[in-house]
């Protein structure tokens, strides 16, 4: 029990992983490749939500799930727990983190920006950068569909490393 | 001796079911798992207001039967767990560690990428752990 992975490891694979789908399997389909990912990430959130709800009472409501989420499962996740749960009591949840640790590592090539100046630039750069955070939309998505909570879930950039994610609970 | 265990869907949906007996009765133990899942959405449905046991995943002794005792588990991704035993002086505590032993084997083939949520779980390793684990639970109840 227990076994042990380099976190090294851990980002080298997903930045591979992304990268593969975007530029190998799917180059011209860029929602294909997000689709998948986001399938990936569904089933890693899927297995680790029933490993880490062990030996804790059922949650009686929606807000206690995303509690769980904010904070055990992110910690055992990312070492963190989430720094800020916003809602509109209406089935809308923003989670954000102010150092999102898949992305505390990645920077925008200041060669590349200087050369595709403004938005072209930019807009590359987002899209890069949304293409990483699939994997984590899906992991929350599987996690909170295995505790029985349907929802969507989409992320957003504000200033790298933070990041939040919509959780948006389906009826 | 513990003659029948059943891990249970979220949709009543059978994952894994396998009785520990010699003789021919096993589509009678079915039959008594089948009518514990009614018990289990009972117990759930109307909570005994009882502070520290409310939405226990440990169930506790759902039935008796003449023969047989009947005790439930309900993890938070609402899968069911199910045990029939005839031993008739079991110990709360023998089963909850039971369950808990149950609960991480099942964790550990689900979590295998091979293995289809919803489906059936064939992995022969699981099937391995649960007879492991069942005969260590009349081993310890004996002494």
């Amino acid at each position: 029990m227990g076994r042990e992975v380099a976190e090294s490891c851990v980002d080298s694979l997903l930045t591979e992983m992304v990268s593969t789908y975007c530029h190998r399997f799917y180059a011209n389909k860029p929602e294909l490749a997000a689709r998948r990912i986001e399938a990936i990430g569904y089933q890693v959130g899927h297995q680790l939500s029933e490993r880490y709800t062990m030996e804790r009472p059922r949650f009686t409501d929606h807000l206690e799930a995303i509690k769980f989420i904010c904070k055990d499962f992110w910690s055992e996740l990312f070492k963190k727990q989430i720094d800020n749960l916003k809602t509109n009591h209406r089935g809308t949840f923003v989670l954000q983190d102010n150092r999102f640790r898949w992305l505390t590592r990645m920077s925008v090539d200041p060669q590349n920006e200087s050369q595709d100046n403004s938005a072209d630039g930019e807009n590359k750069v987002a899209q890069a950068t949304s293409m990483h955070l699939y994997f984590p939309c899906g992991i929350i998505r599987g996690a909170l569909s295995n505790l029985g909570i349907p929802c969507a879930v989409s992320a957003d950039i504000s200033n790298l490393p933070a990041c939040s994610f919509v959780v948006r609970i389906k009826a | 001796m513990i003659v029948c265990v059943a891990v249970v869907g979220h949709q009543n949906n059978p994952l894994y079911i396998q009785s520990f007996t010699e003789a021919d009765d096993a589509l009678k133990l079915h039959h008594i798992v089948h009518c514990s899942l009614d018990v289990v959405d009972e117990r759930v449905n109307n909570p005994r207001k009882s502070g520290p046991t409310l939405n226990e995943t440990f169930l506790g002794l759902l039935y008796p039967t003449e023969n047989y005792k009947v005790y439930g588990y309900l993890t938070n991704t609402k899968v069911k767990f199910i045990m029939v035993t005839t031993d008739l002086d079991v110990r709360d505590a023998d089963v909850r560690s039971f369950f808990r032993r149950f609960h991480a084997a099942y964790v550990d083939a689900v979590s295998n990428p091979f293995h289809v949520p919803g489906k059936k779980i064939t992995s022969k390793t699981f099937a391995e752990s649960v007879s492991t684990i069942v005969k260590s639970f009349g081993f310890s109840s004996a002494i």
